[in-house]
């Protein structure tokens, strides 16, 4: 590699405020007035955990996605394999619990980069055991219907 | 002419995990829109609502990823990243509506 390819991308005014802002422990001036306001306490963490933490929310936002596809499928598809109001009920648990999840995702998300903000351990992630306890249901309401039809 | 310079010397290569991460994301938006269409012949026409707001959604991260990309290169490079609220907040939101108007739609 030769020698810097990075100083002429990050111009040296721009490494100086930066270095500036982030030794500014009453908050740097660059920052979005959201980000400002919804994790106020703290330091600004390794980047490397703060991109990690958006990755693992996209990643409960794409599971959220895909209950709600599913959600979806049930009602459009499903209708030979369940009677209508089966079917319903069916669809609005799945597309529910991808509410949850999405929702759980943003504030995990949330709890996340305050702890890692104020060098606090992570969490517990409290939407795992409902990603569980919502498959097991959804899976033994799909079993008793197809059982019971 | 010459390849760009690269915006960051990080191995791990967060940025591009990130963003395809993102890209991964508008894929699935986009496969909701159009799994959405298969309501079309019970729902009605506001059903094609429900797939352009998820266009819309999948719309608007294909036209961040060049900037996400290059703020988040920058930022490795520099040392600090700033959390993405504004992203984070308007996916979850957008996620959250769609399942609201498709909870309504079915119990309509």
């Amino acid at each position: 590699m030769s020698d810097d390819p990075l100083s002429g991308d990050v111009g040296s005014g721009d490494r100086a405020s930066r270095d500036v802002a982030s030794e500014d422990p009453s908050g740097a001036p660059t920052r979005g007035r959201l980000s400002s306001r919804l994790l106020a306490r703290g330091q600004e963490p390794d980047p490397r955990f703060t991109l990690a933490n958006e990755r693992t929310f996209l990643a409960w936002i794409r599971t959220a996605l895909a209950f709600l596809a599913g959600g979806v499928a049930v009602e459009a598809f499903a209708a030979d394999v369940f009677a209508d109001p089966y079917r319903t009920v069916v669809s609005v648990l799945t597309i529910s619990v991808g509410l949850l999840i999405s929702v759980g995702a943003a504030m995990r998300w949330l709890n996340v980069e305050r702890s890692m903000r104020l060098g606090q351990p992570l969490p517990m992630p409290l939407i795992i055991p409902l990603l569980s306890f919502a498959s097991g249901v959804a899976m033994a309401v799909v079993i008793a219907l197809v059982v019971l039809d | 002419m010459s390849p760009a310079a690269p915006l960051h010397a990080d191995p791990g290569l967060q940025p591009e995990r990130t963003v395809l991460s993102w890209g991964r994301t508008m894929m699935l938006f986009a496969v909701v829109g159009a799994v959405f269409l298969r309501w079309l012949p019970h729902y009605g026409l506001w059903t094609v609502g429900l797939t352009l707001s998820c266009a819309v959604v999948a719309g608007s991260i294909y036209a961040t990823q060049r900037r996400r990309y290059s703020r988040q290169s920058r930022g490795i490079a520099a040392e600090q990243v700033e959390a993405d609220v504004p992203a984070v907040l308007a996916t979850t939101v957008a996620t959250v509506v769609l399942g609201i108007l498709g909870v309504m739609a079915v119990l309509a």
